[in-house]
């Protein structure tokens, strides 16, 4: 077990050294966001709901911001450590295959949570943001950021250049997060963009985590959470497969 | 346990062959004794890089086994016995030198206090102390081989690898490098080393390899091969060991055309 402490601190050290760009970018960007439409288009969209509009778009914003860098932490974490080699100090070490998908997995969690943790209380601060429902809330954050710490680590593990790992963040997860539910209720969309809604993944973890916060949610939380759980699990053994075979690892 | 007198490295029918159908290895039987110097001579794409990632777990092998100190290589054991250091410099470039050192202890069992305290101690060996807290990019080129080192031998391997160590550096660090490794072998760690340097492999090691296109054309000491070879320098030998199987694969590939 030495071996997993000491990747996962490696990678969590990593995130702090780098803390202005892992960290407190998002950070600000997720608060400019909240500034910006909540404060701002608050005064013309008073309520989604029962809710203030400046509250409901809280739980989506914190939910996009921590996704993407889960993502976007160990695709370029792995990803700089087999173009520059240095994985190797780690693939020949002695250590299991699934220790080294878990300690890769945590950087991931750590900074996506850093992200979260500060946007959480910066949010009570700005728009005194309520936490209803705690367990659904870890529930909803710990299974979809396992979700998007694995598919970075898959993707860090494919891709051959940077672009391939910034792609999918720009071209896939990023899109998905804004037509998800983080700006609106879907109840509110016509025919087919509602239907159309629901098979968007991303969807169920904004609502699972607006359940979290203000106790409201688009479809059942259990629906959300199955949905995040059953797309969690293939993705990691993904990740965990790549370790244990060495495919792309040691080609 | 590892049991006692097992050779200290057995390859036995290793194979391997990349995803482009390139055969780097074929059928390769070696075996070093424990507490040997072991030199591995070969040109560019011999196949000397892939049998030591093989024995380091670094790619998939096709087939054929790898026995370290008598432990499958792939096991724990027999992992935590194996220091590289790797061709190609491939430091973290986020890590401090001493973090690098540490953190390598660490990935190979060490708990904190016995990778910090040992970190100072390679610090200080390595010549390294005023670079303690420098990343490895912000390291001079001769830093960074001396780092390669110092973090290949950070959990006292019993069998460490160098793979070209000397390769681009200059006299006096290769000398400095030199001196450390005999050092190290004296105390009873088997190396295994490649290099393209003859003066280098003649100086070093007891037993010396020549391997090319993956298979190995002979095996002995410097005088040994000198004798069997017929010729008085290692450089001859080279050059003729190199050119029968040169025409050997000739031969081969001739009769699998007909």
């Amino acid at each position: 077990m030495t071996g997993l402490v000491w990747l996962c601190r490696r990678e969590t050290l990593r995130v702090s050294k780098l803390w202005t760009q892992t960290v407190l970018a998002p950070v600000v960007s997720s608060l400019l966001f909240i500034l910006v439409f909540g404060l701002s288009l608050g005064d013309r969209i008073k309520t989604v709901g029962d809710t203030d509009y400046e509250v409901f778009i809280v739980p989506g914003l914190i939910t996009m911001a921590m996704v993407q860098a889960a993502y976007a932490n160990n695709a370029s974490s792995i990803f700089q450590a087999r173009f520059d080699r240095y994985v190797n100090d780690v693939l020949s070490a002695p250590m299991r295959a699934w220790q080294m998908t878990l300690g890769y997995t945590v950087g991931g969690l750590f900074r996506a949570l850093s992200i979260g943790g500060l946007l959480l209380v910066l949010a009570v601060l700005l728009v005194g943001v309520p936490v209803e429902r705690p367990f659904a809330l870890a529930a909803a954050v710990v299974l979809g950021l396992v979700l998007f710490a694995a598919l970075g680590l898959v993707v860090g593990i494919h891709a051959e250049t940077w672009d391939h790992t910034t792609f999918i963040q720009n071209i896939v997860i990023l899109p998905l997060a804004f037509v998800g539910g983080v700006f609106y209720s879907v109840d509110v969309l016509p025919a087919p963009w509602h239907e159309l809604s629901h098979i968007n993944p991303v969807f169920y973890l904004v609502n699972a985590v607006r359940f979290g916060f203000i106790g409201q949610s688009d479809v059942s939380i259990w629906l959300c959470l199955g949905v995040t759980l059953a797309l969690a699990v293939p993705v990691y053994a993904w990740a965990q497969y790549l370790f244990t075979t060495g495919r792309k690892l040691k080609d | 346990m590892y049991r006692d007198h097992a050779p200290a490295l057995e390859l036995r029918g290793l194979t391997k062959r990349y995803d482009d159908g390139t055969l780097a290895l074929e059928e390769f039987d070696l075996e070093i004794p424990a507490g040997a110097f072991f030199g591995l001579l070969g040109p560019n794409g011999a196949g000397k890089t892939t049998l030591i990632s093989a024995v380091c777990n670094l790619i998939r092998v096709t087939a054929g086994e790898v026995l370290v100190f008598g432990e499958p290589a792939d096991t724990m054991l027999a992992r935590s016995w194996i220091g590289l250091a790797e061709q190609d410099i491939n430091l973290d470039r986020f890590l401090t030198v001493r973090e690098t050192l540490a953190y390598h202890g660490g990935y190979f069992g060490m708990g904190r206090a016995e990778a910090e305290q040992r970190a100072e101690e390679m610090i200080d060996v390595f010549g390294l102390a005023g670079k303690r807290d420098t990343r490895a990019p912000r390291l001079s080129g001769g830093q960074r081989r001396r780092l390669l080192l110092a973090r290949a031998l950070m959990h006292r391997p019993r069998l460490v690898i160098l793979d070209e160590p000397t390769a681009g550096v200059d006299f006096e660090l290769r000398t400095e490098m030199w001196t450390y490794i005999r050092r190290l072998h004296a105390e009873g760690t088997t190396i295994l080393l490649t290099t393209h340097y003859l003066e280098e492999a003649e100086a070093l090691c007891e037993e010396i390899a020549l391997i090319r296109d993956g298979r190995l054309i002979a095996r002995d000491s410097a005088d040994g091969l000198r004798e069997s070879f017929g010729v008085e320098r290692l450089d001859q030998v080279y050059v003729k060991a190199m050119a029968s199987a040169a025409s050997t694969l000739l031969g081969r590939v001739r009769a699998d055309r007909l």
